[in-house]
Formats: C-alpha cells, sequence, structure tokens
C-alpha cells in the first residue's frame, strides 16, 4: 500500500482538536451555585478520572474522521495485478495516413496487410486502430469486435499531413499507462526517412510494448516535385509580377521537366527546365496574368513519377487597383508627402498611390476608400477627422504617425493616444545626432539594423512606450518605432518627422523599404494571398475583444467553424490541401492555397539498421529499454486507488458523528 | 384552583399584592372568631368584679340594679396578632426551577398577610432579618398596613449569610405581645442552634412556627459529574462527586430535616416543610389550622 500524496497524512495531527475538546476543555467546566455547603464534603477525585474522556464513542467517530479525511486525501493505493486482458495483450494497429501514402497503392497496401494481421488475431483478443500522420487519431477504443475494427481500418484514408513516428510513439506511451497491459504494436508505413524525429530517444516504447513493423515499401522511389513557389499574393502590374518556382527530384536522375503556370484551371505558360540528379532547379515565369479579384493558380510539372499528387504547389494570388494612402500634413510640410509616395511608388510596383490633404482639408474626408493613413508631423487635427480616424482604425485600419516638432507642441500624439514626455533636440547636444541602436528584425516595418546604417537624427519625440511595442530604439534609447494595436486595427509610431528636417532618412536608402513595408504591413496586403503549408495556423483576429464572426471555408466547401469558434477563434489549423477561403474579422476576404509539407516529397526510407534499433531496443537511451525482458518477472502491477472507499467511510463517520453529536447535545440542554 | 397556586404560574405576576390576592381568593377563606376576648362591641359575658379590675369596664347599669359589681366582656375579633420573620440571607436566593427560595417566601408571606389583614382582621407585622436585623414593620391593623408589609417584602433582596443568634436579642425585643410567630428560613445551620435561638420566642406565650424553605434540589441534587460548587453564603469551592450528592448528601439533609422538626415539637413548636415546586396552600392550611387550635 503506498500513497500518491502522502504529505497530506500531516493533517492527521488535526485529531488533537477533538481531544481537547473532549478532554481539556470538559475540564474547564463552570462552577455551579449552590444555597449553602454545609452538608457536602469535599471529595476530589483522582485526576485521571476527573479528567476522563466523554462521551468516548463521539470522541472516537471524530477521531475517525479526521484521520480518514487525511487519509483520503493522501491518496492510498494498493498494488494489484494489473487487469489482464484475453489473450493478456492488446493488438495496437497504427496505420500511416501521411501525404506520401498517396504515392502509388502504399495507403491500400498498409490497409490491406492490417486486415491480414487483423485476421490473424487470437480469439477474444482486444484490437485498437490508430491512424497518424502529425497527430494521432484513435479510430476505435480497445475492442474485441472484429467489424468494428476492421470498418476502422477501411475507413482511413489518405491525408495531407507531414507522418511523425514520434508523435506515434508518444500516443503508445500514454496508452500503455492508461490500459497497464501488454501491447502488440504494428505499425504500416512506407516508413519515410521524413517521419523521424529529430532525437531519436523520441521512438522510446514502454517495455510491455512490443514492436512489429510492416513497410509497405521497400526502396526509395525517384520523385519529383515542385517545391517552392515565390509569388505575390496581390498583383497590381501583371506586366510586373514575377513567378519563380523550385522544382526538386529526390532520388532522381537529371532530367528536362516542363513547368507550367496554370490560373483557374487554364494554364498559361509552360517553361522546360533541366533538373539535375537528386537536385533543384529554379523557374520564372515573367507575367502573372490574373484577372481582377483572387484567382486560384498552381505550378506543375509532368514528373511522371509514382507520386502525382505533389507535382502541383496551389497558391492565390488577387489582381487589385494600386490602393489609396491619404497623407495628413500641416500646409507648411510640403515634402513629406514627396518623400513617402515616392519612396512607396519605387518600391511597391504602383501597389499605392499617395493622396496628400492638408490637416485643414482633411476634415469630412471619408476614410474607408484608403488602405491606410499617414499623419505627419501634423500639430493639431479637426477633432471630427481625429473621431473618424479612430474608428477607422478600430475597425481594421492602420495609420502611420510621424511625430515631428509640430506634433511636439500639442503634447499628445493623435489616435495613438499617448502624451509626449519630452522633445528631444539633439542637434543642441555635443553628439550632433543620434542613430538608432536597436530594431526588431522580425518586425517587417523595422527591417535589420544594417538597414539604418548611417542614418542621423537630429530630434525625436520621447514617448511613453508602457502601452506598446517598441520595434526600433535610438541610441540613447528613445523609442523610434514603437507598434500599438488598437481595436482590430494597428498604429504605428515614428518619433520623428518624414521631411527630412529632423533627420535625413528620407534621403537614405532604407526609406525606400521602410516605406514599402510600413505600406504593406498596415494595409495588410502582406497578409492576403499567397500559400502556406498544411499543419500551419492562420490568424483569424487580432483582437480577442472583438468578437466579430470570422468565417473559414475548407477546400471541400465545408465551413468547419462552429458558431463559437467564429466569434471567438483566434487562429485556425489548416488540415488539408487545397485552397481555403476566408472572411476575416476586418472585413476583408482572402483566399490562399494550402499545400503538403514539401518533406513528404522526399520518400527515402527509414535505413534497415534505424528500425532494427527501433524494433530491438524499443526504447533507446532508456533504462527501461535496455533491460532484458524475464520470463518469469514480475507480473505488471496497477495501483488502485482507495480513496474512494476512504471518502465513503468519511461519509459514514460524518453521519454517525452528527446523528450522536445532536444526541449529546440534546442532552446537555435538557441539563441546562 | 390548584392552577393558581402553582409558584410557577406565581412568578409570571408581577406584583405581590396581586400575588396575595390571587393565592387567598382561590383558599377557603373561613370565617372564625377570635381566640381571645376583647374590648370591642359585641357583648360577651358579664363575670363578677374581683379587686384589681379595671373600674371603667364595671357594667354600672347592673350595680344599680343589683348593687353587684360585674364587668362587662366582649368578643374581640382582631386580638391575634401575626408576625412574619423572613430569612433574606443569600442562601435564600438558589434556586432549580423558576421560582426561588426567595420568591417563595415572598408569595408564602404576602398570601399569609393578605388572609390575616383581609380576612382573618389580625394585626401582621414583618421582620426581615439576615445576620441582623434589616427591616421591622410593627404589628398593626391600620390602613395601609398590607401595603406597608408587602412593600417591605419587596424590598427584602437576599444578601449576607444567615445568622440566628446575632438578631435574637431584637426579636425579642419586637415580640412581647403574644401571637403567632412564623418564620420563614431555609434554615441551614445546626438544628440545635436554631431552636435554641428561636425557643425563647416561645417563652412570651407566642405561636411559634417553623416553615422550612427548601427548593427540590437541595433535598435531592441531580449531579451528572464531578462538579466545583459554590456557597451562595460563603463563596467557598468544594469539588463534589455525582455519588456523594446521591448518597451522603442526602441521608445528611434528611436528617437536618427530622432533627429540626423533632426538636421543634419538642419544645412546643411547629415545624412545617416547604418545598418550591409545591403549590402555597399548605402555608396558609397550617396557618388556619393554627389559628383554628388557638380558638
Amino acid at each position: 500500500m503506498g500513497f500518491l500524496a502522502p504529505w497530506f497524512l500531516a493533517g492527521a495531527v488535526a485529531v488533537g482538536v477533538p481531544l481537547y475538546l473532549h478532554l481539556l476543555r470538559r475540564h474547564t467546566t463552570n462552577p455551579q451555585q449552590f444555597s449553602s455547603l454545609m452538608f457536602f464534603e469535599q471529595r476530589t477525585q483522582s485526576s485521571v478520572r476527573h479528567r476522563r474522556l466523554r462521551y468516548l464513542l463521539l470522541l472516537s467517530l471524530r477521531l475517525a474522521l479526521l484521520v480518514l479525511l487525511a487519509l483520503a486525501f493522501a491518496g492510498p493505493y494498493i498494488n494489484e495485478p494489473a487487469a489482464s486482458t484475453p489473450g493478456g495483450k492488446l493488438l495496437l494497429l497504427a496505420i500511416d495516413e501521411s501525404f506520401s501514402m498517396r504515392a502509388g497503392t502504399r495507403l491500400s497496401d498498409a490497409k490491406r496487410e492490417a486486415l491480414s494481421v487483423l485476421a490473424g488475431r487470437s480469439v477474444g483478443e482486444r484490437g485498437q486502430i490508430l491512424a497518424f500522420g502529425s497527430e494521432v487519431d484513435a479510430r476505435t477504443q480497445p475492442v474485441d469486435d472484429a467489424g468494428t475494427l476492421r470498418a476502422a481500418i477501411e475507413s482511413i484514408q489518405p491525408g495531407d499531413s507531414l507522418g511523425s513516428f514520434g508523435e506515434l510513439a508518444h500516443a503508445v506511451r500514454s496508452i500503455s499507462d492508461n490500459i497497464r497491459a501488454p501491447i502488440e504494436l504494428h505499425v504500416f508505413s512506407d516508413m519515410q526517412k521524413a517521419g523521424m524525429p529529430a532525437s531519436f530517444s523520441e521512438l522510446a516504447l514502454p517495455a510491455d510494448v512490443t514492436l512489429i513493423l510492416h513497410p509497405v515499401v521497400k526502396d526509395t522511389a525517384p520523385n519529383w516535385t515542385v517545391e517552392s513557389v515565390n509569388t505575390p499574393g496581390q498583383v497590381f502590374d501583371p506586366k510586373k509580377a514575377r513567378v519563380q518556382a523550385v522544382v526538386a527530384g529526390y532520388g532522381t536522375p537529371a532530367a528536362m521537366r516542363t513547368v507550367s503556370l496554370v490560373v483557374n484551371g487554364k494554364t498559361v505558360a509552360s517553361r522546360t527546365v533541366e533538373v539535375p540528379a537528386s537536385g533543384r532547379a529554379s523557374v520564372e515565369f515573367q507575367s502573372l496574368d490574373v484577372p481582377y479579384g483572387f484567382s486560384r493558380c498552381a505550378v506543375k510539372i509532368d514528373s511522371a513519377d509514382s507520386f502525382p499528387a505533389d507535382d502541383t504547389y496551389l497558391f492565390a494570388s488577387g489582381r487589385f487597383d494600386p490602393e489609396r494612402v491619404l497623407l495628413v500634413h500641416e500646409s507648411t510640410d510640403t515634402r513629406s508627402a514627396v518623400y513617402f509616395s515616392d519612396a512607396l511608388s519605387a518600391a511597391a510596383e504602383s501597389a499605392f498611390n499617395v493622396e496628400s490633404l492638408t490637416v485643414e482639408r482633411a476634415a469630412g474626408v471619408p476614410l474607408s476608400p484608403y488602405a491606410f493613413v499617414v499623419l505627419s508631423d501634423v500639430a493639431s487635427l479637426p477633432s471630427s477627422f481625429e473621431n473618424d480616424l479612430l474608428r477607422y482604425v478600430r475597425s481594421g485600419g492602420g495609420v502611420l504617425i510621424a511625430a515631428g516638432t509640430s506634433t511636439a507642441r500639442r503634447g499628445r500624439v493623435p489616435v495613438f493616444g499617448e502624451n509626449i514626455l519630452q522633445p528631444r533636440y539633439y542637434s543642441s547636444d555635443p553628439a550632433r545626432f543620434m542613430a538608432v541602436a536597436d530594431s526588431d528584425s522580425s518586425y517587417p516595418p523595422a527591417g535589420k539594423i544594417e538597414q539604418w546604417d548611417g542614418v542621423r537624427f537630429y530630434y525625436a519625440a520621447s514617448v511613453d512606450p508602457s502601452n506598446s511595442r517598441v520595434v526600433a530604439r535610438l541610441t540613447d534609447q528613445t523609442p523610434l518605432l514603437l507598434d500599438k494595436k488598437i481595436g482590430e486595427g494597428r498604429a504605428l509610431l515614428f518619433a520623428s518627422g518624414l521631411d527630412n528636417v529632423t533627420n535625413d532618412f528620407p534621403l537614405h536608402p532604407a526609406f525606400v523599404p521602410f516605406a514599402e513595408q510600413t505600406a504593406r504591413y498596415l494595409s495588410g496586403t502582406e497578409r492576403r494571398g499567397g500559400s502556406r503549408m498544411v499543419d500551419s495556423f492562420l490568424e483569424l483576429r487580432t483582437a480577442k475583444e472583438q468578437a466579430v464572426s470570422v468565417e473559414v471555408v475548407d477546400p471541400a466547401g465545408r465551413r468547419p467553424l462552429s458558431l463559437k469558434e467564429a466569434t471567438s477563434a483566434q487562429s485556425y489549423k489548416l488540415t488539408q490541401a487545397g485552397f481555403y477561403e476566408l472572411h476575416l474579422a476586418n472585413g476583408r476576404q482572402d483566399l490562399i492555397g494550402v499545400n503538403p509539407d514539401r518533406r513528404e516529397s522526399d520518400l527515402a526510407v527509414i535505413p534497415p539498421d534505424v528500425l532494427a534499433l527501433w524494433k530491438g531496443g524499443r526504447s533507446p537511451g532508456s533504462q527501461e529499454a535496455t533491460a532484458p525482458a524475464q520470463p518469469g518477472a514480475r507480473p505488471l502491477m496497477k495501483p488502485r486507488s482507495l480513496s474512494w472507499y476512504a471518502m465513503l467511510l468519511v461519509l459514514a463517520a460524518a453521519v454517525a458523528e452528527s446523528v450522536l453529536a445532536s444526541r449529546y447535545l440534546g442532552m446537555q440542554r435538557q441539563e441546562e | 384552583m390548584q392552577r393558581f397556586l402553582d409558584p410557577s404560574v406565581l412568578g409570571a405576576i408581577s406584583g405581590l399584592d396581586l400575588v396575595a390576592k390571587t393565592v387567598v381568593d382561590g383558599f377557603v377563606a373561613g370565617l372564625h372568631r377570635s381566640p381571645d376576648f376583647g374590648f370591642s362591641q359585641e357583648f360577651a359575658e358579664y363575670r363578677a368584679y374581683t379587686p384589681g379590675d379595671d373600674l371603667r369596664h364595671v357594667d354600672w347599669n347592673v350595680f344599680a340594679r343589683t348593687e353587684r359589681a360585674y364587668l362587662k366582656r366582649y368578643r374581640g375579633e382582631t386580638n391575634s396578632l401575626l408576625t412574619i420573620l423572613l430569612d433574606a440571607s443569600n442562601s435564600m436566593n438558589y434556586s432549580s426551577h423558576a421560582v426561588s427560595k426567595m420568591d417563595y417566601a415572598r408569595f408564602t408571606a404576602a398570601s399569609l398577610f393578605y388572609l390575616a389583614i383581609q380576612n382573618q382582621r389580625d394585626a401582621a407585622g414583618l421582620i426581615v432579618f439576615d445576620d441582623e436585623v434589616r427591616n421591622y414593620i410593627r404589628p398593626s391593623t391600620r390602613q395601609g398596613q398590607l401595603h406597608r408589609l408587602l412593600s417591605g417584602l419587596e424590598l427584602a433582596e437576599p444578601r449576607a449569610r444567615t445568622d440566628f443568634g446575632k438578631p435574637l436579642h431584637h426579636f425579642q425585643e419586637f415580640l412581647r405581645r403574644r401571637g403567632l410567630v412564623l418564620i420563614l428560613s431555609d434554615f441551614y445551620e445546626s438544628p440545635e442552634k436554631i431552636l435554641r435561638t428561636v425557643e425563647p420566642l416561645r417563652f412570651h406565650g407566642n405561636e411559634v412556627v417553623l416553615f422550612h424553605i427548601l427548593d427540590p434540589e437541595e433535598i435531592r441534587p441531580r449531579l451528572d459529574e464531578p462538579a466545583i460548587l459554590v456557597d451562595l453564603e460563603t463563596r467557598e469551592r468544594i469539588e463534589v462527586t455525582p455519588e456523594y450528592a446521591r448518597d451522603e448528601y442526602g441521608k445528611k439533609i434528611d436528617a437536618h430535616i427530622e432533627a429540626l422538626r423533632d426538636g421543634a415539637r419538642s419544645r412546643g413548636m411547629d415545624y412545617f416543610l416547604l418545598v418550591t415546586d409545591q403549590p402555597l396552600d399548605a402555608a396558609l392550611r397550617e396557618y388556619l389550622s393554627i389559628r383554628q387550635g388557638r380558638d
């Protein structure tokens, strides 16, 4: 017998409480008054007798109650032989349903072999069916019904995920912990090398698991695939759009392959490329002529191999008119609009048209047609415009605020909502200027630190960064670039000007990528279109507090999100290859192409020696695995919890104590 | 009717006058004659003059007719004198139920006063004592005497200790006229000392009755466990076992009562035990029986 939480036994010291109540407390009874002690004599009883425990039965019950309570919390258990299943073991059949099982007849072969193993099962022996890819799906519980098991095997369809033997081993360990019975594990797979975990120790199986591998292929099959496609998710000028594809061969000889670009099911261009033996070749299509709106595009090769499923790489591309950007500036500032619009037109392939307005003319301008808004060092804003702008951002819009010297006079950054702590004029310092000391390279507008080399800042507005994300700082640690989520939208604060007065940033080459990345980031075009991998997650909304519904339509045309998930889910896992249609919380629609992980295209199998090591060692690196199995070894013991019985006894003792205590209490009242 | 004599019922009545009225009106108030001849207007008999008799009582009309001197005698109705000695020591405060011994003694005394003054036309007086005389109301039949007595009873709050010896000579001083003396006490003193103290009252021709007032718990105390008892008068503490309370104490209190009863009777006094859970009519009946005996 043992205890799961023995430290709870310390609670048994509480038995001192009833002892105190029954023994010590009883001794301090109040003296009774009597008319005269004339006829009484001193009769002191021995202290032991006087201090006798009253209501012994009640005391016993109270002690038992406390001890049992402590015992129940301590989690007592006894070890008993594990419940043996009929036949002494569980037959666990794991069938690989990863993307590579689509090659040839691999899955049907695996299922046929699994059925044959199932047919050879002992009478009454329980079986369970697992299907595994990147996750393990238990298709049945441990049952002995042959029909159920057979149906589960036949229902397995090939998936699009990456196979993972590590996940399978993890699931088998969990099953073994739960059932505490010997397991005979049969794995039906193409034993793809890509499915091996990074660490071999992740394949560890418990000692009572017998692993039997059923490879459905013996040798590595040659395979060509479109490994990747680089294309803009949005096309503004078809002549400038480029599609770059990489064709890879695994275990293949050198060969000429024809690569085709397909738009909405129609082949619009073809190229022939020579792929070296087991090598890669890239191909580029000079234009992507897609109609307005999103188009379903693909790059295909004529592989003529046994795995045609990976010959197509899907991606979505949308053609739109250049988006409008509103730049609001002071009437005295004529240069910032020039610098910013020139930078955008130079970089973003005519994706954005900048319209500049002075502050005075901005009031009443509808903001919804604009992809984002730039406030370039404005001293004051009409309140109606500021309210409209705040509503625009909260509903998913973006704003870039440049806080130059004019904004510093105002004291508070509009829309961003933070106060300017201190305007810092570096030109009066001995250093004369500041440089960028630190930037967050994971943040697109900030870029790499090298990008900021040579940029001099003569002025910066120091803003409280506590409610924002600081993505770039000057050498005196003044935040230069701050990002803040406001509702569904974003506000980006550049703590200096865009006019080549407070800094020389607009004259540096780094200003062009900065403007482009900022525009893409704030307009949200960086997240639209393109392609994703199976098993990757898609961000559905950016702020939790917004309960705006989103909608996902999967490649089969189903809507996998429930109503609750549609209003609360932050992300969605892409589980199938194909095109997903999205209606996002910010009101925009999107289309993305989802492709299987291209590691599945490498059909190389696990070397036999590794498989032998897995089968023989079962749990490599673990002590348990290296211990040889002994035929006469002690049978598996399974802990059986006694807490339930202890709680029942606690309940019984509590009821008895209540009855007895109320009885005694009644007697005491009568005595009083 | 018995219900109105129950002490626990009377305990709920606020005023002693109402208590007394309730008790006595519920009791049979018998008309009777005074045992002694007095000098009121109701003629009784003639007696021949003997030297020394008061000449004012000679019937001169008879002397004129017969030339013999006769004294005219009348039947008196208020010649009886009731004096109650009330023990107001702390021990009288004891109670095991709704009515304490003091309350019971007050009810009894008030009822007797009411009976004596309103029904019997007797003069009634009160002496409240503990270890000294605390209050004395001279026996009288004057208007308002009943209220004075009841007020004296109200003010008789228990305190101090009982000591019969000390206030004795005061009793002698106050009780010079013959009459009926009732002593209401719990008599926590040796019977010999009590009787020796009270006996001189008898020498003056008084009828002395000892009303021994005890709580039922004092006769048969119930203890379920060893307890510490505190004397109400001396504040002395003593540890008592249930066995002792059941056996030894019972014998001792019984012997005490017996000694008091026997000693009183042997000295020509009456003794009566009043238990505070018993109706009050027993005391009244005793009083009237003694009055009858004196007729």
